[in-house]
């Protein structure tokens, strides 16, 4: 008799974990869909931005342009003239392309806190398998159906970290800031063919590259104003890259 | 005096011929430039594969920066044509004794060919200003200059160019000065303008080569060397610029000036002449 009921009990209690479990991964499937179709209204943008490259090697001052997006995956930044300096248009700087399109399977991974707001923690893994993107983990602000904060593991460009924090534009899921955690290459060119001045002291702020392994650089977009959905040729994005 | 040595310098054919290699290296450069620039900007952009760089890289800035690249070997050797001359030419052609008879020192003498020297070093390098800033401007267009180190990349805005090439013109002055005194100095030694111009040379290539051989072994004498410095003004195109750096390399050039010219004053002034 006593061993019927410790089976019994058993049973029950794994079956409440099973389905709470299920229920969970649910809800959080639902969350990722609800953010993911409110990401979808955004068709294109016209985005006067702000841009700072932070990566140990580069020193380029913060710049301002335009930049132009259009749905599914163009993306270019002009700078009336100036050169434009963006990741390869396979590490996309858009929230749309960080996360994954198509079938996906959804884990709950639980809450935390992003400044000072409990936000939900989901695991998106694609069922695609010729999808770039392996994994994204994303952190949403339930109440409001924004993702803060994205990890997005790629086969081809390391890992990409995304934080974005949202204002006036936050009803339609665009954000006035976003910074970018990259892997980068090492960079190196011969002494011989720059013929560098060193004169002897190394620059203040400046931290040479050193080694073979690849390091975190820094892309940080203020968003100072959108135009919406207003429509954008195809040919604002043809130039080639030089 | 001055004039007389300036009138010497440019009613010689060969004067001009050097403004006419400056003019010729500028126009290949550019040219080449032209027609496969972007080939060269392929092989320099390679350490930033990660990146898409868009606009006009391949702008007048960055062509003018690559012919300011010839000042290390090709502008010291026309500033030796000229400066290798001054006293050996004069020496050649047997005119040194009959001006040493007039009442001027010979102090006098090496600082007025010296200024001379000076003065038609400073017309090479405004005459490579003018050809290679103006024309490659005129090509190429202006934009936002990237500069290609050995461990970085750096990116300087379009406005913020040409109070930088000003800075780098003027120590590109200093720079060919330094190489004038020396060949004002060797040329005490000569009695034809062959051995200074080709000691010049001899001297800055194999300096040169200490300089940015990076070899551990040269390490120590990298500092003293004024090749080193010469290519100070490059450090105008860095962010932020290295001014302590820059103003010693200017105070180290300046001090060999003085070295070289007060050297040759020394030797000339106790040089006995014979022809």
């Amino acid at each position: 008799m006593m061993r019927f009921f410790s089976i019994f009990f058993l049973s029950i209690l794994l079956f409440t974990v099973s389905n709470t479990a299920h229920a969970a991964d649910s809800d959080a499937a639902a969350l990722f869909y609800k953010m993911r179709e409110r990401l979808n209204y955004v068709k294109d943008y016209v985005a006067d931005v702000r841009m700072k490259i932070d990566v140990s090697f580069m020193r380029i001052p913060t710049v301002q342009g335009k930049l132009y997006y259009k749905a599914p995956d163009k993306l270019k930044l002009e700078r009336n003239g100036g050169i434009a300096i963006l990741p390869k248009k396979n590490i996309n700087l858009t929230l749309s392309n960080l996360v994954p399109a198509g079938n996906t399977t959804v884990i709950d991974a639980g809450y935390d806190i992003i400044d000072n707001q409990k936000v939900h923690i989901i695991k998106v893994v694609p069922e695609q398998e010729q999808n770039d993107i392996v994994l994204t983990k994303i952190w949403i602000d339930e109440a409001h159906l924004l993702a803060l904060r994205t990890e997005t593991t790629t086969r081809d460009n390391g890992t990409i970290k995304m934080d974005l924090r949202f204002g006036k534009y936050a009803d339609v899921a665009l954000p006035d800031k976003v910074i970018f955690y990259i892997d980068v290459k090492e960079y190196k060119l011969p002494k011989g063919v720059t013929m560098d001045y060193d004169g002897n002291e190394s620059i203040a702020g400046a931290q040479p590259a050193k080694g073979s392994k690849a390091r975190k650089g820094k892309i940080q977009i203020e968003y100072l104003s959108y135009i919406i959905n207003k429509g954008i040729p195809d040919e604002i994005f043809a130039e080639k890259a030089k | 005096m001055f004039r007389l040595e300036l009138y010497k310098i440019f009613r010689r054919p060969r004067t001009y011929i050097s403004f006419g290699i400056i003019l010729a290296i500028a126009l290949l450069i550019q040219v080449a430039m032209l027609f496969d620039g972007q080939t060269f900007l392929g092989f320099m952009l390679q350490g930033v594969e990660q990146f898409d760089i868009q606009g006009n890289v391949l702008n007048g800035y960055l062509i003018t920066y690559i012919i300011l690249q010839t000042l290390l070997i090709h502008i010291p050797l026309l500033v030796a044509l000229v400066a290798g001359d001054a006293i050996a030419g004069e020496a050649n052609m047997g005119t040194l004794r009959l001006l040493l008879t007039k009442p001027i020192s010979r102090p006098r003498i090496i600082l007025v060919k010296f200024a001379a020297s000076v003065f038609y070093s400073l017309c090479l390098i405004i005459w490579l200003a003018i050809v290679g800033l103006t024309i490659s401007l005129m090509l190429f267009g202006k934009g936002d200059m990237i500069n290609l180190k050995s461990d970085a990349f750096v990116m300087i805005l379009k406005d913020d160019v040409m109070w930088r090439y000003t800075a780098a013109f003027g120590f590109a002055a200093l720079a060919m000065t330094t190489v004038a005194a020396l060949s004002i100095l060797l040329s005490v030694f000569a009695d034809n303008s062959i051995g200074p111009i080709m000691g010049t040379m001899g001297i800055i290539v194999v300096l040169t080569i200490f300089s940015t051989l990076g070899l551990p072994i040269f390490d120590n004498i990298k500092p003293y060397l004024f090749t080193t410095h010469m290519i100070g003004w490059k450090g105008f195109f860095d962010d932020p610029v290295p001014y302590t750096a820059i103003g010693r390399s200017a105070g180290i050039l300046a001090g060999y000036i003085v070295l070289f010219i007060g050297s040759a004053i020394y030797f000339f002034s106790k040089k006995d002449i014979q022809s």
